[in-house]
Parts: C-alpha cells; sequence; structure tokens
C-alpha cells in the first residue's frame, strides 16, 4: 500500500488501524520511557567530524587519561586521547599513516574495534581492524584489507610502535590486552579465530577458528589470573589459559535469549553471547550483559571446577523488558567507583548510521551490593541535544564514567553542519560523553 | 491532524527492525544456492560430536557401499562415517597416534577402511562390523588394526588405493617418499621419492613440495606431481616410479612452489587437478598431456575437486587465510560457474560458514560432500543442479 492509496475514502479508519497497530507493537516508545533526564558532559573530537563509529574502544590508563578509536568507514580511522587534567583532546594519529600503509592504496585501518590496555611498562596496547568489508569480495584482493596491526602507545613518548600485521587479510573484531602475560589478545574478522600477540617475544599465534563471521564474540574477559575468557554457540563459555596454550569450552552457559525470533540481526547471527563484561577487582568475578535481550549476570572464574554463572535479570529500559523489539547491546558498559554498573541503552536499534531511527540514550545503573537497577533517564547534552546512542565506555579515576557515541548536532546559523553523517535523519558526531555520578543531576 | 502525523508513522513502521527479517539478499547473491546446500555436526551435539579443536575434516571417501567415510585433524584424529539413508554423521573413534589424517582415508573393495596416520605415519586398517548399531564413541579409541610404518621416519601424507588390485599406495612426509602396501601378502615397498629436496626459498621455508594427493588412472597407473612440478607415475606394469616429462602449470618460473593440491578423475579417464597456485588441469594419462584450464577463483589454490555424475568437475578454493569459495567446470563447454561462499543458512546453521575447505568427495547418488578443515568444522553435503543434456 502506498502513502497515495491512504488517500482514499477509508482514510480515517486506516489511520486508526495504523496506529493502533503502531500502539500495540510497542513502536513508538517516546511515550514509555517515563524517567527523567540525566544531564552529562561532552567533549568533541576536534578536526574529526567525518569520523562515524565507535565500538568498545575506550579505556581509562591509570594517568586518568582516556584512550579511544574512533572509526570511519572507508577512510583512516584515529587514535585519540582525552586528558582530563588540561581538558584537552589530542588526536595521535591516523591509524592507517601509523601502519606504514598510508601510500599502498589498500583497505585502510579504520577502526580500533575493541577495548585498550595499559601495560606494567605504561604503553596503552590495542589492535586496528577494517572498515568496509563488501561482502567480503575484497578479502585477500590487491585492494583488500591487509590485515589488523598490533599496536603500542607509549605515553612518555608520544610514539605509536607499529608490532605489524598478525592475521592477513583480517582485522581484530575483538580484543583485550593482559599485563600480567604482556599479550594482546584479539578474535578476527571474518574467520572468528583467536589470535595473541606476544609482546615480550614478538609472537603472533592463531589459535584457530571459534566463531562464524556474524557472530564474532565482541568482549574477551581476562581475570586476574590472565586467563581469557570468550562465548561460542549459544552462551557457552570458553577459557584460555596462556600457562597450557589451551582452550576448554567449559560446560557453562550465560542466559541468552532463546534464538528464533526472526528480527533482522538474530536471523542473521548463527550464535548468541556476551555483548560485554567487565571484570571486578573486589569480588573477583565478571559482570555482563547478553547481546539479544541485555541479561545481565555475573560469572565467577574461581568458584567450583569451571566458574559460575549468575543470572542478574535484565538490564533494561522498563518499557523494553521482555519486548521482543529490546534494541541490541551496547558495549557501553563500565563498573563505577561507587560499585554500580552503568549501562547506556538506545531507545532504538542502534548502530550509527545503520540505526533504526533516532532515539535518546537511556542510562540505567545496576548496583552490585543492593542489586537495585535504576534508569537515571534520557541522558542529554547540557543544551537539550539527544545523546543518540554510545558504545563504549569506561571509569575515569574521579569516578567519572566515560563513554563514546553519537550526539545529535544542530544547525547554527551561517556554520556548516559538521556531522558523520545522520540517524534517522537527524545530524550526528562523536563526542566523548562524561556522566559525573556525583554532579550529575537529574 | 491525522494527516501530518501518518508520514512520519508509516516511515517508522518500514523502518522498524520487522523489515529485517531475513538475511540481506546481497549475502544470499555471494553464496552457495540455498536449496542446493546443507551441513551435518560431526557427531550429536551437544555431548557426542566430535570436539572442536578435532573436527577438521581433512579425508574424505566413498566407500563401494556408498557409504562416506572421514577423517579429522586436530589435537586428535577421528574417524567418521555418514551412511547416506541415515544421513547423519557418525564418530567412529580416536585415530590412536594420530593428529591428523591428510587425504589418506581409503576403502578396499570388501569395505575395509585403510588410513594413514601423521606424525606416526602408520597404516591403519578399521573393519566396519555392523556400525549402525553401534553407539557413538566420542574420545574412545577407533578399533583399528596397526599395519605397521609405512617409511620409517616418516608420517603419511597422501593415500589412494587399486582396489582391484588390492594395493594401497600412499606418499610420505617431509621426504615425499611413494610406497606401496599389498593388502594381500601385507607388505609395504618404498619405491622411491617425487621429491629430493627443498626448493629455493626463505629461511622458514622448509617443506619439500610434492603434491597434497595420489590418483589413479583407469589402467592402476599412480601419479602425483613432485619436485619442480613434474609428475611422477607409479607404473603398475613395471612396478616402478617413473619422472614424467610433464608438469603441473604454473607461471613459468614458479614450479619449484607448485604442486596439485587435489586430484578427480572422470568417467573418459581424464584426470582432473588442482594446483597451489589454483589453476585447474586436465591430465591425459593416455598422451600424457597436461592441458591449464585456468584460473577460476582469485585464490591461491584449490584445496578439493569432485566429480557430479553430468560429468562436471565440482572445486573449492582458498587459503587456509581466506574464504573458500566453491565453483564447477564444464567440460562440455569448458566454462566455469563460480557458485560462491560454501554457506548453510537455514537452522540450526543460520549463516554458518566454511572458510577452509580441504576434502571433498562423490556419493554414489550424486551428493558431493564437501568437508570443513578449521578448528569448528562440520560436514557439507551439496545436491548439484544437474545438466540435462548428458
Amino acid at each position: 500500500m502506498t502513502f497515495a492509496a491512504l488517500k482514499s475514502s477509508s482514510e480515517p479508519i486506516l489511520i486508526r488501524r495504523l496506529l493502533f497497530m503502531i500502539l500495540t507493537v510497542g513502536l513508538s516508545l517516546s511515550n514509555l520511557f517515563a524517567a527523567g533526564t540525566v544531564t552529562v558532559d561532552y567533549r568533541l573530537f576536534p578536526g574529526l567530524a567525518e569520523m562515524d563509529g565507535n565500538w568498545a574502544a575506550l579505556s581509562v590508563a591509570s594517568d586518568g587519561r582516556a584512550y579511544a578509536g574512533l572509526a570511519c568507514h572507508g577512510c583512516n580511522g584515529h587514535l585519540v586521547m582525552y586528558d582530563p587534567a588540561t581538558d584537552r583532546v589530542t588526536d595521535i594519529g591516523n591509524l592507517t599513516h601509523l601502519a606504514g600503509e598510508a601510500n599502498l592504496h589498500v583497505g585502510p585501518q579504520s577502526k580500533i574495534h575493541a577495548k585498550f590496555g595499559e601495560g606494567q611498562d605504561g604503553r596503552i596496547y590495542f589492535g586496528t581492524h577494517a572498515g568496509w568489508w563488501y561482502d567480503y569480495a575484497r578479502v585477500g584482493t590487491r585492494e583488500g584489507y591487509p590485515g589488523a596491526h598490533w599496536m603500542a602507545y607509549d605515553p612518555k613518548t608520544g610514539k605509536v610502535e607499529d608490532f605489524g600485521i598478525g592475521s592477513r587479510f583480517e582485522g581484530m573484531n575483538t580484543g583485550a590486552y593482559d599485563p600480567k602475560f604482556n599479550r594482546i589478545y584479539g578474535l578476527t574478522h571474518p574467520r572468528g579465530h583467536f589470535v595473541y600477540y606476544d609482546v615480550a617475544t614478538g609472537r603472533s599465534v592463531d589459535k584457530g577458528r571459534m566463531n562464524n563471521f556474524e557472530s564474532i564474540c565482541r568482549t574477551l574477559g581476562i581475570d586476574d589470573q590472565g586467563n581469557v575468557y570468550g562465548n561460542i554457540g549459544a552462551g557457552q563459555i570458553y577459557k584460555y589459559d596462556p600457562r597450557t596454550d589451551e582452550i576448554t569450552e567449559l560446560p557453562l552457559h550465560i542466559p541468552v535469549r532463546q534464538k528464533g525470533i526472526s528480527l533482522g540481526r538474530d536471523y542473521n547471527k548463527s550464535e548468541t553471547h556476551w555483548r560485554t563484561l567487565v571484570w571486578d577487582v573486589a569480588t573477583r568475578r565478571f559482570y555482563g550483559v547478553d547481546e539479544s535481550a541485555s541479561l545481565l549476570f555475573s560469572f565467577d572464574p574461581h568458584a567450583g571446577p569451571y566458574g559460575e554463572v549468575k543470572s542478574l535479570g535484565q538490564l533494561a529500559v522498563e518499557a523494553m523488558k521482555d519486548s521482543r523489539e529490546i534494541p541490541y547491546a551496547t558495549l557501553a558498559l563500565a563498573l563505577g567507583r561507587d560499585r554500580k554498573l552503568y549501562y547506556a541503552v538506545p531507545e532504538k536499534e542502534f548502530d550509527y548510521g545503520g540505526s533504526a531511527g533516532v532515539g535518546v540514550s537511556h542510562l540505567l545503573t545496576y548496583n552490585i551490593q543492593t542489586g537495585i537497577k535504576e534508569d537515571l533517564g534520557e541522558m542529554r547534552l547540557p543544551d537539550g541535544r539527544r545523546v543518540i546512542g554510545l558504545n563504549s565506555a569506561d571509569t575515569g579515576a574521579d569516578g567519572s564514567i566515560y563513554f563514546v557515541g553519537a550526539i545529535e548536532v544542530r544547525a547554527e546559523s551561517g556554520r556548516p553542519v559538521e556531522s558523520a553523517g545522520t540517524i534517522g535523519g537527524v545530524p550526528y558526531r562523536l563526542a566523548l560523553v562524561i556522566y559525573h555520578p556525583q554532579r550529575s543531576t537529574r | 491532524m491525522m494527516r501530518r502525523w501518518l508520514l512520519p508513522l508509516l516511515l517508522t513502521v518500514l523502518s522498524s527492525p520487522f523489515a529485517l527479517a531475513q538475511r540481506d539478499a546481497g549475502y544470499d547473491a555471494v553464496v552457495v544456492p540455498q536449496n542446493r546446500i546443507d551441513a551435518r555436526d560431526l557427531g550429536y551435539p551437544p555431548i557426542d560430536v566430535i570436539p572442536n579443536g578435532d573436527s577438521a575434516i581433512t579425508s574424505l571417501t566413498v566407500a563401494p557401499n556408498g557409504n562416506l567415510y572421514g577423517a579429522t585433524s586436530g589435537k586428535h584424529s577421528y574417524l567418521f562415517v555418514l551412511n547416506p539413508r541415515h544421513g547423519y554423521v557418525q564418530p567412529l573413534g580416536v585415530v590412536p597416534e594420530a593428529t591428523a589424517v591428510a587425504n589418506a582415508v581409503v576403502v578396499a573393495s570388501n569395505g575395509d577402511v585403510y588410513i594413514g596416520t601423521a606424525p606416526a605415519g602408520h597404516l591403519l586398517k578399521y573393519v566396519p562390523q555392523d556400525e549402525d548399531r553401534q553407539s557413538i564413541r566420542i574420545k574412545e579409541p577407533c578399533a583399528v588394526k596397526d599395519l605397521g610404518m609405512a617409511v620409517k621416519g616418516e608420517s603419511i601424507a597422501a593415500l589412494a588405493i587399486d582396489r582391484e588390485a588390492q594395493i594401497v599406495y600412499g606418499l610420505t612426509a617431509p621426504n615425499a617418499h611413494f610406497f606401496e602396501y599389498n593388502l594381500v601378502t601385507g607388505a609395504f615397498a618404498d619405491a622411491g621419492v617425487v621429491a629430493h629436496s627443498r626448493p629455493e626459498g626463505e629461511k622458514f621455508e622448509t617443506q619439500k613440495v610434492f603434491s597434497s594427493a595420489l590418483i589413479l588412472d583407469q589402467a592402476g597407473n599412480v601419479y602425483a606431481s613432485g619436485e619442480d612440478a613434474f609428475f611422477y607415475t607409479f607404473d603398475k606394469a613395471r612396478r616402478a616410479l617413473v619422472k614424467l616429462p610433464i608438469q603441473v602449470p604454473a607461471i613459468p618460473g614458479r614450479e619449484p612452489w607448485t604442486c596439485a593440491e587435489s586430484f578427480v578423475r572422470d568417467a573418459a579417464g581424464f584426470i582432473y587437478g588442482g594446483t597451489s597456485d589454483g589453476y585447474l588441469f586436465r591430465f591425459d594419462p593416455a598422451k600424457l598431456t597436461v592441458q591449464n584450464l585456468g584460473k577460476p577463483l582469485l585464490a591461491p589454490e584449490i584445496t578439493a575437486l569432485a566429480l557430479a555424475p553430468d560429468g562436471k568437475i565440482y572445486g573449492v578454493g582458498g587459503s587456509d587465510q581466506d574464504m573458500a569459495r566453491l565453483f564447477s567446470y564444464d567440460p562440455v563447454t569448458a566454462a566455469y560457474e563460480i557458485l560462491g561462499f560454501v554457506d548453510v543458512n537455514r537452522r540450526p546453521y543460520y549463516s554458518w560458514q566454511a572458510y577452509v575447505v580441504r576434502a571433498m568427495a562423490s556419493g554414489l547418488d550424486g551428493t558431493i560432500y564437501m568437508g570443513e578443515s578449521e578448528r569448528v568444522s562440520r560436514l557439507y553435503l551439496l545436491y548439484p543442479v544437474m545438466s540435462n543434456a548428458r
């Protein structure tokens, strides 16, 4: 049925039916989000308005500086740093240049797609990732992506060291750094291999395939013993032990929403995993959310022979709980110094330019000590603009919660709009979003 | 008032997740047609299945009765069978002292299965015994008889069988010995080597270059590629290994690093081969001529080949660092068809894709089996579209 067809004599009936349907299926969500507003601070990335996404790549180092990877599809990603002491954002560099590939005319280093890690030497370790994949038609070709680089940024010298390519033709979809064994771990895209780079020896190791291309586990968790954990299949946990160099698939599962809901994202996924998780030093366990329905869980890797998983319910906006259309989980989970988990969730399916529409991100909390969940409300900038969606988070030295994601851009008279694109027709750009738990007003 | 809201609301409906109920059609176009392909887990998951890490399928062969036998590589090697009437993979246990069985499972005319192991280099015999009534054996040893070591200190790198003559032929690694094993006398014989030295190369290149598979012609002569891409034959009548004056196709100058990765023989007796550089060739053993049929894929290797009942050759190409694609070659029209990624998109697999395929075999009913060769692997079943004109 076309819009013109609706202009018939039956228009009022059709309109009523349409409205009823929309309300029934819960697509008009704005009136269902009853929570208030939380005002957040933000910093732009100067000169980098075209950066169009950020996924997981945000970590705060021990000196309080926040490092972020800004993605650019079809162009070069950037490594940036925010120093709260000077309140200054620095563009450390263009990833393709840092990889020494600026003149090769091959697929660019468009992203850092995982968290950074801080080594005992004070360096910041990470891996790079590609942007476009062209239905994998360019994998292994002359113009294709050459492969992810292992890298380290040294805050003392301001230099980036490139350790070279680990897996040819593949990006570092997921990553984590372990200071104990001085290794950068990763899961490659598209082939889902578990790989690592041993910094001390310069060895790059491929332990083989774990996942399918559309279901690569998005976060690797590392415990205080240096064991690495990921997901396969329907939320099954595997463990990599650096002492034995072996991967063990544990008889342990996180809570996941059963597959079979034919939303596009679910249908396309062969496996269901945790979306993200954080390590709690105090309780020596992980807290995480599943990707399909934001089911919250804890995972104690030291309990019993294999560890123990506890379901902690759903970490979702009240109106979306148990809803079929709950947006895909974000990577924006952090553990605050107040013992609360902070989790930013979008109002609508959010993936920057590929989002299902524009909405406002909510900030949810889960108090680890009391088990109380709270929706702090819509995240808005001081001038009222929307925080549309966030996809990375970490906690600052002063307890501030940092996020990176998309904020609304409004046109100012006489000035061109600087944006990365649009979400639901609304211009957006990336920003470092800062929530101050002690200072923020709701 | 209502009209003002109608268009935005309609757009909201159309852009909602309900509009995304299936896989993107663009991706459907780059994979094998989904009504022609299926997959099987290697056992009964989640428990009675060949474990990840042991499941890379590196050998497939079809027995005279139509059963498919295969073996895996990994931390351990497993033997398995698929009875087409049952349709599922039945693991038969761990192959003793083996981490790899590469193109090294053959079946004799009486149904006995012979397995060549690596790194131990033993030839093993498995006698099928009422498999349909056996329970699945995971992590238990496969009941095999050890026939001994083919060549001392060498792994078995490939096997072939002359069912009529009751002789198993093999290649070993790392030193490329060609051997035979007489099923009647139980004797091994080392016929010599097909590669004497490793080619010039970088420090990390330590292997001799020779074929990953063996093939018999209709007369029972056996062929392999050896040093500098030259063909070698084991002459059945003379019982001798002979270097032939013909080579596997390669860019001039690349012969030292070129080998045949895969072979298949058609009904007319022509031998088709896939090279390490991704060329398909046709070898006429009667005339000792080689025709380069070109490169079907933008990929460095043709890792496996199989023959369809209508005479088409099906193959898979792509290296261990690539994403495998399936193609077919029609000898009548001399045309290739690129069929796309090896992917099965149905529950419970959704969009599961094989990135590395290193074994293929043709079933008696025309089904083509493909063995995924990765840490996590499945068996794929292809139902080729038959040419009516044949």
